[in-house]
């Protein structure tokens, strides 16, 4: 019966009720969540007024686990449980990682697939890790909106490869997070700008954080923004800028040896002495037992290197972007970097304008993610943002004597699908790998490996007889899906994944059961209220299409076998199991296809009608 | 992906089917489909439905990619006449262009010993737009014949000057010391 009262003509259920949705900036240093809430976007702070959330989680003797300040406090007492910077672990490899983590205080393991560490509390993945951080950061949300959060839209560098961001989604999956979108960090600093319906136009945003530098140019166009070109330097940031000063620090107090305290304290010394040439004109510090005076000119000649470097990337995404430096209209401004006046002072040279500074830097990433959630989770109505970002790096397939045949170009616009055609070599051959990589390079060992695909099930045939269609999907938050099929028979073939770096789903599986233990957590229950959710959603959105669309699209037959089954999942979410609630959610999907297909379709003539009618 | 059942890329797009395109008309019924079909606008739907949202746009985009670029447009509206084309096996039979070929990748070859290279960039870069419009041209006027083994050598000509521009862009980024 409720059925008839959530098809209730011109309601939608609940039309009062705002959804609660956060926007999470996940940073190697700090983390943020932020939230659309009384008419203005804002960052959430903790109980202590915190709105930075170190990325750093303890796990204490007591079996505790503890994320952020607190965690913090013991990275010098136990430094081996205190896990910091774990971004940078992420969709990563052993391999990848063991030389530049070397001075990291905790142990790595090279674990197949994924670096993994070593901790007190067993062998943790870098996801477990991030999904403690995020579930620190929605629990604060939750007590801060008093509610239970219905998505959230999660930041990523706009460099991240499709390991990096399986991860990121792992991450937020073990957290119990909905997410409704991986965003580009730098598409967030644009839209938390405001930077849309009113201005047509380019906007490069220039990220300098600690460790990495990102540039990004986005078109904005009527509430479109487009990404046009991404790139960087993902070893160019802040941490930079304190070597060279420690390298000159070094020079003048002519000492070369230092060990890796007295190291670790100068570079803190050349962190806050350009922390100071903020403001100040000089600086002082302190190297061994002298004490160095820094001119802000002296500091500005160091750095210059490092700043040509951001700019010759500029250079290139603009480049890329088919622009020049004066088509841009705005700069926008983001990460700690940005602070140094002669960062501005470049950036404001070489793009001819003064660059965005109003909103702090580090925060602009999280509050623009927010602003996001709020569109996507369905709080607003009338003439949206629409965001259309780019693949930054071009997916290809190994080929004979490993080279690489790009099947994807990188800054193509997403969601995107490409089909290839492959032939078997061997008579009844039944099965074949597929080997995808992503990156620019020509021999596939200077790729990133991101997955194997085997397929199976091709039907036998002479060899070179098969045409297996494969289609390579990327979806909006630029994660890849493989599909396959035998061309002259139609037969579907089953695929294998093998993620390179990344987790296979029986991992997340597991990791899931072992989150639900730690948290004392019924798995059954919490199965059970998941297929609820699932399947209330479901007919909700069903019962507010065919309300529209219903009559139009559909033949009065296919409507009533359509409300049956929906029936059928209404008495199911009250009474049945988690196993027969997505059974019946599985039905009514399948039922609804043509309808949805259809609906999409119309929906479509319809936009085309209205833009012929604007231009008339 | 699949041909037949689905819209060809033009009536997509709500264009008529013309190699000679409203760039301005395409983007903007480009960006009024992506509104509407965008999985963006299902983010709080259901799976199927976010994937067919995926599927669709995805389709969008290829018709805005392929009917953007005049080269991509050519094969593409070749490919609708039932003359789809063997981009692997082309050889030219034409002196003339031959000799243009030889011309532009010479001046490419010369760029690094110019006095400006920028400039010479820049004149390089003018040679190349100039061949593919008069390419173009002539692309559009065997396709409107019905000649399409000639349309069909025109592509083949828009490749090589494309890949000749593509090269240049690489050369540039050396050049100016990107």
């Amino acid at each position: 019966m409720a059925l008839m009262q959530i098809s209730e003509p011109g309601q939608s259920p609940e039309p009062h009720q705002r959804k609660l949705a956060v926007g999470i900036d996940l940073g190697t240093t700090n983390s943020l969540v932020a939230t659309f809430r009384n008419g203005s976007l804002q960052v959430l702070a903790d109980e202590q007024g915190r709105a930075l959330l170190p990325s750093v989680v303890h796990y204490a003797d007591s079996g505790n686990v503890v994320v952020g300040d607190e965690a913090q406090s013991f990275a010098a007492e136990d430094p081996s449980n205190t896990l910091a910077s774990v971004k940078r672990l992420m969709g990563r490899s052993y391999a990848d990682v063991s030389a530049t983590e070397q001075l990291s205080t905790y142990e790595l393991i090279d674990t197949e697939g994924m670096v993994s560490l070593n901790t007190r509390a067993g062998v943790r993945s870098p996801v477990q890790v991030s999904a403690e951080i995020l579930r620190a950061l929605a629990e604060r949300a939750q007590q801060s909106l008093g509610g239970e959060l219905q998505g959230a839209v999660i930041t990523v560098p706009a460099y991240f490869d499709d390991g990096q961001r399986q991860a990121t989604k792992d991450a937020a999956k073990l957290a119990g997070l909905n997410v409704l979108r991986l965003l580009n960090e730098p598409t967030a600093a644009a839209v938390a700008y405001g930077l849309d319906e009113k201005e047509e136009g380019a906007i490069a945003v220039f990220d300098l954080g600690g460790g990495t530098f990102d540039i990004s140019v986005l078109q904005m166009s009527k509430g479109v923004f487009e990404v046009l070109s991404t790139g960087g330097d993902s070893a160019l940031g802040g941490d930079d800028f304190d070597q060279v000063i420690a390298a000159w620090a070094m020079e003048q107090a002519g000492e070369s040896n230092l060990d890796a305290r007295q190291r670790r304290q100068l570079l803190d010394a050349c962190r806050a002495a350009k922390e100071c040439l903020t403001s100040a004109e000089t600086a002082e510090l302190r190297v061994a037992e002298q004490t160095l005076s820094l001119a802000r000119e002296q500091f500005n000649a160091l750095v210059d290197p490092l700043i040509d470097r951001a700019i010759r990337a500029c250079k290139r995404a603009l480049r890329d972007a088919k622009l020049s430096s004066d088509d841009i209209l705005n700069v926008v401004m983001v990460g700690g970097s940005t602070r140094v006046p002669r960062v501005r002072e470049r950036v404001a040279q070489w793009f001819g304008r003064e660059p965005l500074v109003d909103l702090d830097p580090d925060k602009v990433v999280a509050l623009g993610a927010a602003s996001q959630a709020d569109q996507l989770v369905g709080n607003r109505s009338g003439d949206e943002t629409l965001l259309l970002d780019v693949i930054p790096l071009s997916l290809g397939i190994e080929t004979m004597g490993g080279l690489t045949e790009k099947v994807i170009h990188r800054n193509t616009t997403i969601p995107v699908a490409m089909a290839q055609e492959f032939t078997t070599f061997k008579d009844g051959q039944t099965a074949m790998a597929i080997h995808v990589v992503q990156g620019e390079r020509e021999l596939v060992d200077d790729c990133r490996s991101l997955a194997r695909f085997e397929l199976g099930g091709i039907p036998p045939m002479v060899a070179g007889a098969a045409r297996i269609l494969v289609t390579f999907q990327v979806d909006a938050d630029g994660l890849l899906q493989v599909s396959a099929r035998e061309e002259t028979t139609g037969v579907e073939s089953q695929i294998q994944v093998k993620p390179s770096y990344g987790l296979s789903d029986t991992d997340i599986a597991d990791m899931l059961t072992a989150s639900f233990d730690a948290a004392g957590e019924d798995k059954e229950a919490r199965a059970l209220r998941e297929q609820q959710v699932e399947a209330e959603a479901l007919l909700q959105s069903l019962s507010a299409a065919l309300l529209a669309d219903g009559e139009a699209l559909l033949s009065e037959e296919e409507q009533r076998e359509l409300l049956a089954k929906m029936e059928q999942l209404h008495n199911e979410k009250a009474s049945g199991s988690a196993a027969s609630i997505a059974r019946q959610i599985e039905i009514v999907g399948a039922a609804s296809e043509t309808f949805a297909e259809r609906r999409m379709d119309a929906s479509i003539k319809k936009a085309l009608a209205g833009r012929r009618v604007d231009e008339l | 992906m699949s041909e037949g059942s689905q819209l060809d890329f033009f009536t997509l797009l709500g264009l008529e089917k013309s190699y000679d395109i409203d760039q301005a008309a395409l983007t903007a019924s480009y960006r009024q489909l992506q509104r509407s079909a965008h999985p963006d606008r299902f983010a709080g739907g259901d799976e199927r439905q976010r994937l067919l949202a995926v599927q669709k746009s995805a389709q969008i985009n290829e018709a805005y990619e392929t009917l953007r670029s005049a080269t991509r447009r050519a094969a593409y509206m070749l490919k609708l006449a039932g003359h789809a084309v063997d981009t692997s096996a082309t050889t030219f039979q034409d002196p003339e262009f031959l000799m243009q070929q030889m011309q532009l990748r010479e001046e490419l070859s010369d760029l690094h010993s110019a006095e400006d290279p920028e400039q010479a960039l820049d004149r390089f870069y003018a040679d190349v737009d100039n061949a593919l419009r008069s390419q173009r041209q002539a692309f559009q006027g065997f396709y409107e014949l019905g000649d399409y083994d000639a349309a069909k050598s025109s592509y083949a000509k828009l490749q090589f000057l494309e890949k000749l521009r593509y090269e240049a862009e690489q050369k540039e980024g050396e050049l100016l010391d990107f």
